[in-house]
């Protein structure tokens, strides 16, 4: 899995490509908390490269999720498609993110 | 009918091999390649919950082995000689809470079930044994 951070005037776009799995989802959920801590509320995820996530990887994406809503924060999901869009859809994880096709399109609702 | 079949220690590090072990079984089995990485998720989802419950804090093996089932279908069966652990008892988790009160946890055995045509836990001789066939052919 690779994590491609680009920090933008509202939020900050994570590009995560690759592979999430039960070995490195916690990279992702460190790399989210890394900016957190910097007080970043907006938190764009780019998946349109992620092949594949397990159930630790929704664990992260729930986890980084929870500790941006209480300061009216966000993660916000784009490029979902294939397996992760799946497993987001049937576990309705879908539904309790801000979801878009495109980065730019979830930039344009900030 | 003969099956093939990989020992390796129940650690995150075995899920690598075990996935491309699995998959080579899958392919002879004449399963479409891109129900591949469901099969990775499901396999990765077991082994997670074998090392994790039948084991930890010890460390011990796990067996995976397989058999085509038929055109298209591959039974797969992992086991090992962890303390009694049937993941199939869990209950399934409340999908329709809210981001701050959804419980992290418990997707795992449900994607599982969604994933596979059927499974099956069974204790036999101190042993695990929980048994999948693959893939859910009703499942878009």
């Amino acid at each position: 899995m690779q994590i491609e951070p680009t920090q933008l005037e509202k939020a900050v776009l994570l590009k995560v490509s690759g592979r999430m799995d039960a070995e490195n989802a916690h990279e992702f959920e460190e790399a989210c908390q890394q900016w957190i801590s910097q007080g970043v509320k907006h938190l764009i995820a780019d998946l349109d490269g992620l092949q594949y996530v397990s159930s630790m990887g929704l664990r992260c994406f729930l986890s980084v999720a929870q500790k941006l809503q209480p300061a009216s924060g966000s993660l916000i999901l784009c490029g979902l498609h294939g397996l992760p869009r799946q497993v987001f859809e049937m576990t309705r994880l879908i539904t309790l993110f801000p979801v878009f096709d495109t980065a730019e399109q979830a930039l344009a609702t900030l | 009918m003969e099956s093939t079949r990989l020992i390796l220690p129940a650690a995150a590090e075995s899920i690598a091999p075990f996935r491309e072990f699995v998959r080579a079984g899958a392919v002879e089995a004449g399963i479409e390649p891109e129900e591949l990485e469901k099969l990775d998720l499901v396999l990765e989802e077991i082994l997670i919950n074998v090392a994790r419950y039948a084991y930890a804090p010890e460390k011990g093996l796990v067996e995976v082995r397989y058999l085509a089932d038929g055109p298209g279908q591959l039974r797969v069966e992992i086991v090992d000689s962890g303390r009694v652990f049937n993941p199939l008892e869990a209950d399934p988790p409340d999908l329709s809470r809210g981001l701050a009160d959804r419980p992290i946890g418990g997707l795992g055995v449900f994607l599982v079930r969604s994933m596979v045509a059927s499974i099956d836990y069974r204790r036999e001789q101190d042993r695990n044994i929980l048994s999948f066939t693959f893939p859910n052919h009703t499942l878009a």
